[in-house]
């Protein structure tokens, strides 16, 4: 009930920005913000009086009751589906990123749209909504469902706050998005089809489908059908196409919405559904998949080297971090995995801190192309500072998130194939190269013709409170990410185990 | 059960037969026939009289509407007919069914009289009036 | 006859009465909306006494075939004619002529389709579609003012003609293979194998399809879909689209399956060739089109090729027969309620002849409501999950993979990614700034309001609460 409950006050909460608007224009960005601390509060609230997640109790993945929640009604009974939602170790930590980057998407739209403020809000709180929705949907039907519903909004937000090329690039995104989706819908109904011929019944429920048999082609195909999906959203290399144009055009809360969150529900799909419903047809597929994940790393950094789009080159950075995701996850092992996941919520601030960054600079420089930029510090030196700090953090620097998660990763897939980590730590250091490439033609350098239109106003309180709280967020990651780990552990484990027993068979 | 070309190829025969016929017909006339090239040759002809006029000519659509009264009308009393001839068989029930297929009938021709379909020449059509001033208040209007 | 047949035919009693009175009331006085009246009336009996014969199935002589499955499509086929009946209610205000033939037509149509979804008989099926086509000829050519619907008539007349005759053709042939023309005797003939000239069945099988697709606009019998669609007055494309549209589909499935043509796999496969085509084409000649109801026109035949495949599915499935035909009848309703939004909205906004996609500029800001009205209509059309579009799909694909139909599966896919494209061109047109041409909200008249809403609503009910719609389909 919780989870629902949760899903509803954003949900509410958008209808609620949506009818302020008539008020009063900066009404709706407030009542956003207030909505978002109220569901992460009532999170909050809910979890510590679980007992089960105080003493850590590790979940199995194919007993229910082993989770911290778990709610199911029926739906639409002539199919089995039904209203299932559940929640562990993973699915908490990508709510709570999610609820916080939600925060500081709101407070990047602060003074950045000023068309139609209420129906903006709305999107980004019903994007939100959509994206909890995938985080904690253990029904196949349910989790399709919020998969695609979730771009709708996001879809709007892109297609009318967005820059100059923004229908180009809110279609492709959606087109591409929902195209893979159509491939997902297959392969679901298929399983669940496969399961009926099995059991007898209709079943689209999580903990039913993981125990399917199945032939080895048949798995391998629906394998497929879910990898393409998600790696389409993550994205992956020969799908990853549709992301820069996305990020770069889409308004900035948009862009930190994109980067931070909808991204990690690719990955999130990976850990959740693709490898363990097909552990077997997941394990054969594992070489290929590291393999683009490599591609995807060495590809997104030489990609971003080569932009003088300051966007463009964050974009084409993440498709780089992207690729650290996937190789973690099919190295499987609790190493890699645990990394993946780290690499997932440190992504999440310091990309979305830099795509504020460059929101902030169009803001006031009314362009993105890093030429007409340089020499920036010296006018806003807080801004200047913020930014060293997340590209630092960007690069993997040690003490921050983001290198405790590379680290896990490349240690992970270190015991599964040697060569595979060596090449995968390239990444690392092209990843420096374009880090410093972008601080330099930015904020250090030359004072640029364009940045002459003095004075431009540095950061203001409002944008320094958000940057610190990412700081310390990522500070903290990194100094101590003990608790994170422990806590996706409790849900790793039983995930290695099942998947172990499937293989073993 | 006898194959299907058995059955097909008298068919196919009397086909062929019907065309190599009519093209020899053309063929021969074409062949043997005299031609001619006057100013006459290409005028039509009936009965010797030289025609008159345009063949284009604008038939006023009542004699149309007639035509098809006639086809509609004329077809009704096919049916009549029949239930007539085996009036004892079909008993209540056949005359009732024939009571609404009259009663159906009437209600058309009601329709066509009170709309004016059977008037010659002038209409005096029921829903003209109410049109005409309509439109010349809209004319005013404008 | 006995009363229980009364009863059961007492749908079609009531629209023939209907019919009648609007003439006797034009004959005595002529009034505009006295005639709707009378219509709407007319309608509302006729779905009343389709409720009170649905506890019945019958037989009624050779013909008709009256079960829970014709009358369930009659009362959805009486609905699109009364959302039609409201959307007409004000497209003759200004033309000073008579409109009370266009109730007439209206009926009359309804009529014919009501025959057509009950029929069991070639002759039936022929009586019903000429009755509904021949009043939809009238209908689309009866606003006077411009060529485009005279055009659109025309063409509709002439082609519709030729696939008259081709049905006309094949019903002989049939016969002569059969010797029989009812649909339950072809189909035992079919069934015990004795025929003594399979070619000529399927010959004649192809023909009658051929004349029914072209009613269903399926390619390569799509040519005239777009000019009609546009060229019709927007209530008389909405009559069109949906019920003249769903209604022939209806009896293509009775004759399908009471006259056990699936049994012949060369016919099954040159449906699959025509479904295949009807996706592709479909969808790829929708892309480019700037009038928004040519794109429809075109999307409908991509979805009636979506449709093709749950017949061609059929045959294959088993035990799960029941799904097959639950499927077809979910992914209609579904279309046709999708459908009835799309065209309301572009009625109300467009007007009766501007389906201009620059009409629709920046609606989101103009007309919230109309707008969401038709983004919900869109994203149904394109099967995104909480509309009753995404069902349908859900229904179409589990049947496809339980059929085990790889070609078909892929080719439905592909045509739905290429979909996406278009149905959400319309929605980013409609979120777009508006145009200078059209900066105020459009007049959309304060009743016209609740019909799309209404629609809208049970477009997302169908989708996002299925459940009572799919028990309804299960019993039939």
């Amino acid at each position: 009930m919780v989870m629902l409950n949760l899903l509803l006050i954003l949900l509410a909460g958008g209808f609620l920005a949506l009818l302020c608007e008539r008020i009063d224009k900066s009404l709706p960005r407030i009542v956003a913000l207030a909505v978002i601390i109220a569901a992460l509060i009532y999170l909050i609230t809910s979890i510590s009086g679980l007992s089960a997640l105080n003493a850590l109790q590790a979940s199995t993945p194919s007993d229910p009751s082993s989770w911290f929640m778990h709610f199911k009604t029926p739906w639409i009974p002539a199919f089995g589906i039904h209203i299932e939602l559940a929640l562990d170790g993973i699915s908490l930590l990508m709510i709570l990123l999610t609820l916080l980057l939600g925060a500081v998407a709101v407070s990047a739209s602060w003074t950045d749209i000023q068309y139609r403020q209420g129906v903006f809000e709305a999107n980004l709180l019903w994007t939100l909504a959509g994206v909890l929705g995938v985080f904690m949907a253990l029904d196949l039907f349910l989790f399709f469902l919020f998969w695609e519903i979730m771009l709708i909004p996001m879809y709007f937000m892109i297609a009318i706050w967005g820059h100059e090329n923004r229908g180009y690039a809110a279609m492709k995104f959606f087109i591409f998005t929902q195209a893979s989706g159509l491939l997902m819908l297959v392969a679901i109904l298929a399983l669940v089809a496969v399961n009926r011929e099995v059991t007898g019944v209709y079943t689209f429920s999580y903990f039913d489908l993981l125990q399917t048999k199945m032939d080895e082609t048949t798995a391998y195909w629906l394998m497929l059908g879910f990898f393409i999906s998600f790696v389409v959203k993550l994205p992956g290399f020969p799908f990853h196409t549709w992301l820069p144009d996305a990020h770069t055009q889409a308004p900035t809360a948009g862009s930190v919405i994109l980067a931070g969150i909808l991204l990690k529900t690719g990955a999130y799909g990976l850990i959740r559904f693709a490898v363990p419903l097909f552990p077997d047809a997941s394990m054969h597929f594992a070489p290929v998949a590291m393999l683009l994940g490599i591609v995807g790393i060495i590809y997104g950094a030489i990609a971003a080297l080569s932009q003088t789009d300051f966007k463009r080159l964050v974009a084409y950075s993440s498709v780089s971090h992207m690729g650290f995701i996937l190789l973690g996850v099919y190295a499987w092992n609790t190493l890699a995995l645990q990394g993946a996941i780290m690499q997932m919520i440190a992504h999440g601030f310091s990309t979305a801190a830099l795509f504020m960054i460059a929101g902030a600079l169009q803001e006031r420089l009314h362009t993105r192309d890093m030429r007409e930029m340089g020499g920036l510090w010296q006018q806003m030196p807080r801004m200047g500072a913020v930014a060293m700090f997340f590209i630092i953090a960007a690069l993997g620097l040690p003490g921050l998130g983001n290198f405790v998660a590379e680290f896990l990763i490349l240690l992970g897939v270190f015991q599964i194939n040697e060569w595979m980590a060596v090449a995968g730590a390239m990444g690392l250091i092209t990843g420096a190269v374009y880090s410093l490439i972008l601080m330099q033609r930015s904020f250090q350098g030359q004072p640029n013709t364009h940045s002459d239109k003095l004075p431009l106003a540095d950061f203001g309180p409002r944008e320094m409170l958000t940057m610190s709280l990412m700081m310390i967020a990522l500070i903290a990651l990194g100094l101590y990410p003990q608790p994170i780990l422990d806590v996706s552990q409790t849900a790793l484990g039983g995930l290695l185990d099942s998947t172990a027993l499937g293989i073993t068979q | 059960m006898s194959s299907p070309d058995a059955e097909i190829w008298p068919l196919a025969v009397f086909t062929l037969m019907v065309l190599v016929l009519v093209i020899t017909m053309l063929l021969m006339s074409w062949l043997l026939g005299q031609r001619r090239r006057e100013d006459a040759t290409n005028e039509p002809f009936e009965s010797g009289i030289v025609s008159v006029g345009n063949s284009q000519i604008r038939i006023s659509v009542e004699f149309y509407l007639v035509a098809i009264f006639f086809v509609i009308f004329d077809l009704e009393t096919v049916f009549i007919f029949a239930w007539a001839v085996a009036f004892f068989e079909l008993g209540w029930h056949g005359y009732i069914a024939m009571l609404i297929f009259i009663g159906v009938l009437t209600v058309a021709l009601v329709y066509e009289w009170r709309n004016g379909a059977l008037d010659w020449g002038s209409k005096v059509r029921v829903g003209l009036k109410e049109a005409q001033t309509l439109e010349a208040q809209q004319a005013t209007h404008l | 006859m006995n009363s229980d047949q009364l009863l059961v035919l007492s749908p079609i009693i009531s629209l023939s009465l209907t019919a009648l009175i609007l003439m006797i009331q034009a004959s005595i006085k002529r009034d505009h909306r006295i005639a709707w009246w009378i219509s709407t009336l007319g309608l509302l009996t006729t779905l009343l006494s389709i409720y009170s014969a649905s506890n019945f199935s019958q037989d009624v002589g050779p013909l008709l075939k009256v079960d829970a499955w014709g009358l369930w499509f009659s009362a959805l086929l009486i609905f699109c004619a009364l959302i039609t009946l409201a959307l007409s209610r004000d497209i003759f205000h200004t033309q000073a002529d008579t409109k009370e033939e266009y109730y007439l037509l209206l009926i009359l149509s309804t009529l014919g389709a009501v025959v057509l979804v009950q029929a069991a008989h070639t002759a039936s099926l022929l009586l019903g579609m000429e009755l509904m086509g021949i009043a939809l000829y009238a209908m689309i050519a009866f606003p006077k003012s411009g060529d485009l619907p005279l055009e659109a008539a025309v063409k509709y007349l002439v082609l519709s003609a030729c696939a008259s005759a081709m049905l006309l053709f094949g019903f002989a042939l049939l016969y002569g293979a059969t010797g029989d023309l009812s649909f339950a005797g072809m189909g035992a003939k079919a069934a015990s194998g004795y025929l003594n000239n399979p070619l000529l069945v399927l010959a004649g099988a192809a023909i009658v399809l051929a004349g029914m697709g072209f009613k269903l606009s399926l390619v390569p019998f799509h040519m005239w879909t777009p000019d009609v669609y546009q060229g019709a007055p927007t209530a008389v494309t909405t009559f069109l689209a949906t019920l003249s549209k769903g209604a022939m589909f209806v009896a293509m499935v009775r004759l399908i399956l009471d006259g056990q043509l699936y049994r012949y796999e060369s016919l099954m496969n040159a449906l699959s060739v025509v479904a295949v085509a009807s996706m592709l084409v479909g969808n790829w000649l929708a892309l480019r089109q700037q009038q928004i109801k040519r794109l429809i026109a075109y999307s409908s035949t991509a979805h009636f090729g979506y449709l093709l495949v749950a017949i061609i599915a059929l045959p294959h499935l088993g035990d799960t027969q029941q799904l097959g035909r639950a499927a077809i009848s979910f992914y209609l309703v579904a279309y046709i309620v999708t459908t009835l939004a799309a065209l309301t909205v572009i009625a109300n906004v467009g007007g009766e002849e501007d389906s201009d996609m620059q009409a629709f500029d920046g609606l989101f800001w103009r007309h919230p409501a109309q707008a969401i009205t038709l983004a919900v209509a869109m994203l149904s059309f394109a099967g995104i999950p909480l509309t009753a579009g995404f069902m349908g799909k859900f229904y179409l694909i589990t049947l496809t993979l339980n059929a085990q139909l790889w070609l078909l599966l892929g080719t439905l896919m592909i045509g739905s990614a290429i979909a996406i494209y278009y149905y959400l061109r319309v929605i980013f047109t409609m979120s777009a700034e508006p145009h200078q041409l059209n900066k105020g909200s459009p007049t959309v008249l304060g009743w016209r309001n609740p019909v799309a809403l209404l629609l809208m609503l049970a477009v997302l009910a169908i989708g996002s609460w299925p459940q009572p719609l799919i028990d309804l389909i299960g019993r039939l």
